[in-house]
């Protein structure tokens, strides 16, 4: 049986770093608020640097992310730093379903959509299995939230969860990014950072080294067919309006708040 | 899983333990293995006033921020200052050295609507 969900496409739609966490969070406030679940796809244009709700500001290089042009937003989720630009970024808001107990399974629902996405391009992802130091890069270790190809990380997630409901988001990377993350944040001396870049370097790879489609239209197409095959999604389209108050646009065309869905 | 017979229990997976008018609380052992490794609490200040039923901390584990909620109401008198250096007390220890805050409780009789042990581990094993 299919699973009414609302599809956010805003590959297209600029918004700013802030911005978008900012319509991450009414996705889930709009769940807790009765609303169904919601998928949404997006970039980071320009750039952006993204920390974990409780990463502390101080690892982040801010004369540095100025002098690149890049902003920086704190995310309502955990985790650590990740550099957006090079991903492209999904975000679901769903309630917990019933019979998911426990973070990692959470995680490992969702998951589902995201391989079965990957694989109609050829990529065969995996959950990670821990690995790597807990250091400021999000994507320089592994956990049962990421998506990995032989042991590097493709797909970085993180999580809130709230009344009985989460949101969760991840990056999955399309290609490297100008400037290095690595470049943004503190160290403790150069040969410090040179050391995070390389472990960073080994413990990730693109959808562009794995000689998949880095084409966002394609990979956004792949992760939406993922999520109807393997969470029986049925996705109507829906927009966030400018003031992120949620609106869906029903099948016949005319809008209705999500909220009273 | 380990279910403390001197305690009470709240469905969002919170103990609490009644010290005369103030009640000491954290997380029970089946909420700390399904968030997994806790790398991070955040504490709520002292002299806070909670609401039961109402989100008053947050945890942080594999990088899922989760909501602890207040199993009773009152004024928070203390809180596990422990928990800043080493937050993976509340996955090892979880009913002892774990605890996150206590409170002075603004109605006792809160206490008596939270589930003893039996009643708990029932409620567990039914998730």
């Amino acid at each position: 049986m299919s699973v009414d969900w609302i599809l956010l496409d805003e590959l297209d739609r600029p918004r700013s770093a802030d911005g978008q966490m900012a319509a991450d969070v009414a996705m889930l406030e709009a769940v807790l608020a009765g609303g169904p679940p919601m998928l949404r796809l997006y970039r980071w244009q320009p750039a952006a640097l993204s920390i974990g709700r409780y990463q502390l500001l101080e690892d982040v290089d801010l004369e540095r992310c100025a002098a690149h042009g890049i902003a920086v937003t704190r995310r309502p989720t955990g985790g650590r730093a990740l550099l957006h630009g090079g991903d492209l970024t999904y975000a679901v808001a769903m309630r917990v379903p019933d019979g998911i107990d426990g973070v990692l399974a959470s995680y490992a629902h969702i998951a589902g959509g995201l391989i079965a996405g990957l694989a109609q391009l050829g990529v065969q992802a995996d959950v990670a299995h821990r690995a790597g130091d807990r250091g400021v890069a999000c994507f320089a270790s592994h956990e049962g939230a990421d998506l990995a190809i032989d042991g590097r990380k493709l797909c970085g997630s993180a999580q809130v969860q709230r009344g009985g409901a989460l949101l969760q988001h991840g990056a999955v990377l399309l290609a490297r990014t100008p400037v290095n993350e690595t470049d943004l944040l503190h160290y403790n001396d150069e040969g410090q950072r040179a050391r995070e870049a390389h472990r960073l370097n080994a413990a990730t790879v693109t959808m562009e080294e794995l000689g998949a489609s880095t084409d966002p239209r394609a990979v956004a197409d792949a992760v939406i067919q993922g999520f109807a095959v393997a969470l029986t999604a049925a996705f109507r389209p829906g927009r966030l309006d400018d003031a992120l108050d949620l609106t869906a646009v029903s099948s016949e065309g005319h809008r209705s708040t999500v909220a009273s869905a | 899983m380990d279910y403390p017979a001197d305690l009470r229990y709240s469905k969002e997976h919170e103990w609490v333990r009644v010290e005369g008018n103030r009640a000491t609380i954290g997380v029970t052992d089946f909420a700390q293995d399904a968030l997994g490794d806790v790398v991070f609490v955040q504490l709520p200040d002292t002299g806070l006033e909670v609401i039961a039923g109402a989100s008053c901390a947050e945890v942080e584990s594999t990088k899922s921020v989760s909501e602890i909620y207040a199993p009773v109401s009152g004024e928070v008198v203390a809180t596990n200052a422990a928990l800043d250096a080493t937050p993976e007390l509340v996955n090892t220890a979880p009913y002892t050295d774990g605890w996150i805050f206590t409170v002075e409780l603004t109605s006792a009789e809160e206490v008596d609507g939270l589930m003893d042990a039996a009643t708990y581990q029932a409620f567990v094993n039914a998730q």
